[in-house]
């Protein structure tokens, strides 16, 4: 017969809930973000309705792009409400609320952009590659040595060479036909995982040592 | 003194083909093809063959591109060869550009996380036609 019917403050000592926060949560620009939102609750309450929903933070103009809710910040909200619950927190101690406005430039056009920078860029690095280790001259010889004979254009060799460099580069990202090879993810995708890592890391630390100077300030 | 001079040569080429060996495993080592190969073909259990091929390869062609040797294979033989190489040298460029990190600081820049695989072909299909540009038309009428 447990739960809190009425502020809370009724509930028994034994009452305790698991936090845990979620680690990058994407928000909209005027969002009341709730509890339920950046965490995930476990409790041995009957109704924890008023828990999940409770409002953690209000999005505003100022918050610009990213936000960080620290655990902290949670409990005091917690321990203000509902003074009797027991917080266990497990995981991470931070959430990254990630502010997505409503893109205004039309974004095919960027993709095209994009595009046609890495075409012609990575076209024209493989042809310096290719000045730069004298790669007409290696084809000639490696042609004469297997044919015996000389050929100043040894283009056999040379269009299939070209063809392999692109089935070399999908066979090192793992993208063929989207289907993949195997279950584990692609370099690539590692290393998009590594760097929006840093940019968390940096943004939690960044974010603390923020709201440190404000402190400061304020004294 | 002529003895003095072949020792000293090949201690000179000795540290020289050393140096470069050295240089070029390093070099294998940081881009990791070897592995990513294995991998995709799952076959990480013969990853020793896969060292061996590579010293292998690597000391059969020094030495047969040293001599002057000549196979007298037919023509087709060198449509293999192209494609293995330019395959090599495709895992190659796209091991470097993964190194660079260029992919997934310019798709997080401009918001396209989701369209990298356009991204990805975009450099393929560049490689690829740069390529053939430069054997077709850029040589043979420079």
């Amino acid at each position: 017969m447990s739960g809190f019917e009425k502020d809370g403050d009724t509930m028994p000592k034994s009452e305790r809930i698991y936090l845990r926060l979620r680690h990058r949560v994407q928000v909209k620009p005027d969002q009341r973000v709730t509890l339920n939102q950046i965490a995930k609750l476990v409790s041995n309450l009957e109704d924890d309705r008023r828990l999940e929903n409770m409002v953690v933070h209000q999005v505003s103009p100022q918050d610009k792009h990213l936000i960080v809710i620290d655990v902290t910040q949670v409990v005091a909200l917690l321990q203000k409400r509902f003074p009797d619950l027991e917080v266990e927190i497990i995981g991470p101690t931070q959430s990254i609320l990630e502010i997505v406005y409503p893109s205004k430039s039309p974004r095919f056009l960027w993709v095209i952009f994009v595009w046609l920078l890495l075409f012609i860029g990575s076209g024209l690095t493989i042809m310096n590659f290719h000045e730069d280790v004298s790669m007409q001259e290696v084809h000639q010889r490696i042609f004469e040595m297997l044919t015996g004979e000389k050929e100043e254009y040894p283009l056999w060799l040379q269009i299939p060479y070209s063809l392999g460099i692109g089935v070399g580069m999908i066979l090192f990202f793992n993208h063929l036909f989207k289907k993949r090879l195997n279950e584990e993810p692609s370099p690539l995708e590692l290393e998009m995982f590594n760097y929006q890592q840093s940019i968390d890391q940096y943004v939690i630390m960044n974010e603390n040592k923020e709201a440190q100077n404000k402190l400061d300030e304020r004294s | 003194m002529s003895v003095l001079k072949a020792v000293f040569l090949i201690i000179i080429g000795l540290a020289g083909g050393l140096a470069v060996g050295a240089g070029m495993v390093a070099f294998l080592t940081v881009l990791g093809i070897a592995p990513r190969l294995a991998q995709v073909t799952r076959t990480a259990h013969y990853i020793k063959w896969y060292e061996n091929s590579i010293v292998a390869g690597a000391v059969f062609f020094t030495w047969t591109g040293l001599q002057d040797m000549l196979f007298h294979l037919p023509k087709d033989i060198t449509l293999l060869f192209g494609l293995f190489a330019g395959m090599f040298v495709g895992l190659l460029a796209a091991a470097l550009t993964e190194v660079l990190n260029v992919l997934p600081i310019l798709a997080k820049r401009i918001k396209l996380v989701d369209k990298l695989i356009w991204l990805l072909m975009a450099m393929v299909f560049g490689k690829v036609l740069g390529s053939l540009f430069q054997w077709i038309i850029f040589i043979p009428f420079s």
